[in-house]
């Protein structure tokens, strides 16, 4: 990708589950990543890697290797684990959004990408709270 | 945009006096609420700013599962406050257990609950057959271990005692209450 030129947008995939968030941040064709973070690059313990806190962080360091590419703005791409499993996003998802867009990085639209299954195999028995 | 389901006798909450409370979501979210009030069905458009209107659907959806409307729209004050739903029905096997334990959730009085909000500063709301909870990752990750104790069969002694030292551990022995 050619270098600081003014108000070129890229995409973030955001892919936020229960355990983890991973965050990577592509150009517009998805083809050139540009910056990538996940949970465990900010936190020592592995309960804390999908924390909107841990989120936040890696966030605030994708902010800044963004800006560093030129990059002004973001269009988010959110997903959640999908499939026959959960279909929400997890906690760090909101927070990684907020958290660009306090860095100062423009968010542009915010797309739910979660894999919806049109019938496969049968989903996991419940799990106790 | 997006939809979101409210039952009949909630819809009359989320649109407020003469509108009052639509409208303040409307504002604050930067959001318009289409509500269908036959049916219940709520479509939310994001019109400004799409970082606001990201908690709509969950301020709606919490107005739906029986939160007073100043409750959900403190999602929007606080960056790091989150609504998570628990469906007791799922969690129960028919419905005299979920009448059995909704009872054990609210508990003497309503006494249950309440504890549950004091001790770990989060909204705890049952209605039907969800139990949703409003307040901060923390909060919210201690009342559904605490809940999933009372399902699982724990005494309320047990699951007190839980709570009491979520709220040491939340608080780290300031307490902003008693305190204040």
């Amino acid at each position: 990708m050619s270098e600081s030129e003014d108000g070129k947008w890229g995409i973030a995939h955001v892919h936020a589950s229960f355990n983890n968030t991973l965050i990577t941040v592509t150009d517009q064709t998805g083809a050139e990543t540009i910056a990538k973070s996940s949970g465990g690059s900010v936190v020592k313990q592995n309960r804390d890697e999908a924390s909107p806190y841990a989120a936040m962080q890696m966030a605030d360091s994708i902010a800044e290797e963004v800006k560093a590419a030129g990059i002004t703005g973001l269009h988010v791409r959110v997903r959640g684990p999908g499939g026959n499993g959960n279909k929400s996003p997890g906690p760090g998802a909101q927070a990684t959004i907020r958290a660009l867009a306090r860095a100062g990085i423009e968010i542009g639209r915010i797309e739910d990408v979660t894999p919806i299954p049109h019938d496969g195999t049968r989903a996991p028995k419940n799990k106790r709270l | 945009m997006q939809h979101v389901k409210v039952p009949q006798d909630r819809i009359g909450v989320l649109i407020g006096d003469g509108g009052e409370t639509m409208r303040e979501i409307e504002r604050r979210a930067e959001v318009r609420l289409d509500i269908d009030s036959e049916t219940g069905a709520v479509a939310i458009d994001s019109v400004g700013d799409p970082v606001a209107g990201l908690v709509a659907p969950d301020i709606v959806r919490a107005i739906g599962r029986g939160f007073p409307p100043e409750a959900a729209l403190s999602l929007l004050e606080n960056d790091v406050r989150m609504f998570d739903l628990i469906d007791l029905g799922e969690q129960t096997r028919n419905k005299n257990d979920l009448h059995r334990q909704k009872g054990r959730l609210i508990g003497e009085n309503g006494r249950t609950r309440e504890l549950m909000e004091e001790l770990t500063g989060a909204n705890v709301v049952i209605y039907g057959s969800t139990l949703g909870i409003i307040g901060q990752p923390e909060e919210v990750e201690a009342v559904r271990r605490a809940v999933g104790m009372l399902l699982d069969g724990a005494p309320h002694g047990a699951v007190y005692s839980f709570l009491e030292r979520k709220h040491n551990e939340l608080t780290r022995g300031f307490d902003p209450h008693l305190s204040g």
